[in-house]
């Protein structure tokens, strides 16, 4: 019999493609089951739509997860609603990220009443350098390397560094 | 679930939005390594990438009611079946200008659009759009970003900007060219009209960006009676462009990418 722990722990030994933190850290996570013991389903939420690190995700969670004893059978499958955000990352996914140089966006500050939520989002500024914590940064870019970062300067310490977008 | 009865509505109105980002997103793709700076050079191949990848999840959405898989909707059909409008069709010729206008006046009708199937009865198609409309929404300003710049840069940034515009601005309204069965989607709360008036709300948007970078923009909606992409009309250049796009498919339709 497997359970749902077991598979819980194996996913949390995979990183997303592209940044050093584990799949459960960056929230995509949404349903793990386990069913009559033997097959496993997960349901993920991709950060952007179409995001091309989705069949390396696919791949490497149905390697690690049919690899555990007792797992007959994997169904993986990805989900939009509930919409994934940026809150949905750990505390210690938001430390791993800031290691790489990757800052996360702040909750934004409360809901406006009467505002509709498609008005509301939009990323607010990282609130610090992640290499020498000065406040004193500018947008450089509003797009990155891949789809969900953007690019800051630090001008303190003269360093680039990515932002994630809020989406 | 969608009643039968709507299916194809739905299916037109979901192909409008996905043939739109198809080839527009294929239009701004010929920006990547040639952009006037890296930072747009990066930016116009993001935007490339979410509007070809929203596209290929609405194909999927389509593929999977009608059993012939995304790709072959994408793909498998000849120019009368697709349902962009002409303003996506419009060829760039690399001038910077006409790629801002061209894009300014899309990306703000298509986050409208994906905000009103946002709050559609169909809970899976309203949470998809949610999520298009998230990331379209970073295009959109962008796209104000540019408008801004380019306007109240003045000289010749304005001119030719005010130039694109007003060239654009027929095929623009073209937009709204309902698609076949789209009055029905309306009634039954799967395409909800927004508070705001559709077209007045793109144009009010529009103008307050253009407005006070120093812009004019003659808006107007298309005469009722105009027949355009919506329905599947489309000119000899939209052919000839489907089968450059399409050429890969036609070769060996069952290849895997």
């Amino acid at each position: 019999m497997v359970c749902r722990e077991d598979i819980l722990s194996v996913l949390r030994t995979i990183d997303d493609p592209e940044m050093p933190i584990s799949i459960v850290d960056l929230g995509l996570i949404e349903r793990v089951e386990v069913e009559r013991g033997a097959h496993v389903h997960i349901d993920l939420l991709p950060t952007f739509v179409g995001c091309h690190a989705l069949p390396m995700m696919e791949r490497d969670i149905r390697g690690k997860v049919s690899a555990i004893p007792g797992v007959a059978e994997v169904t993986v499958r990805f989900l939009f609603s509930p919409p994934w955000s940026v809150d949905r990352i750990s505390e210690a996914g938001r430390a791993a990220l800031k290691g790489f140089g990757v800052t996360v966006p702040r909750r934004p500050p409360e809901h406006i009443p009467g505002s509709s939520q498609l008005v509301e989002l939009g990323t607010p500024r990282p609130a610090a350098c992640p290499f020498c914590q000065s406040s004193h940064v500018r947008l450089e870019s509003a797009f990155g390397p891949t789809r969900c970062r953007m690019i800051y300067y630090c001008e303190d310490c003269r360093n680039p560094f990515e932002h994630l977008k809020r989406v | 679930m969608i009643p039968n009865n709507l299916q194809q509505p739905m299916i037109d109105l979901l192909l409008s939005i996905a043939d739109d980002k198809f080839i527009l997103g294929h239009r701004i793709a010929d920006w990547t390594g040639l952009a006037p700076m890296l930072e747009e050079d990066i930016a116009f191949s993001s935007i490339a990438q979410d509007e070809l990848a929203h596209a290929q999840v609405l194909y999927d959405t389509i593929g999977a009611w009608t059993g012939r898989g995304g790709d072959h909707v994408a793909y498998g059909r000849s120019p009368s079946e697709y349902r962009c409008a002409a303003l996506v069709e419009v060829p760039d010729e690399l001038q910077w200008d006409v790629a801002i206008a061209r894009q300014f006046y899309c990306d703000h009708f298509d986050l409208l659009r994906l905000g009103r199937l946002a709050r559609s009865k169909d809970a899976q198609l309203a949470a998809l759009a949610h999520r298009l409309a998230a990331e379209e929404r970073v295009h959109v300003e962008h796209m104000d970003h540019w408008i801004t710049q380019l306007g109240k840069a003045g000289g010749e940034a304005r001119e030719r900007t005010q130039r694109s515009l007003d060239r654009l601005a027929p095929a623009a309204s073209m937009l709204f060219e309902p698609t076949e069965g789209m009055s029905l989607l309306e009634a039954a709360g799967l395409y909800p009209l927004a508070e705001r008036d559709f077209f007045s709300a793109w144009r009010e948007d529009l103008t307050r960006v253009a407005g006070d970078a120093g812009l004019n923009l003659r808006l107007s909606l298309p005469d009722s009676h105009a027949v355009g992409g919506r329905r599947g009309r489309h000119d000899a250049a939209f052919a000839a462009l489907l089968e450059e796009i399409t050429e890969v498919y036609r070769v060996e339709p069952m290849a895997q990418w």
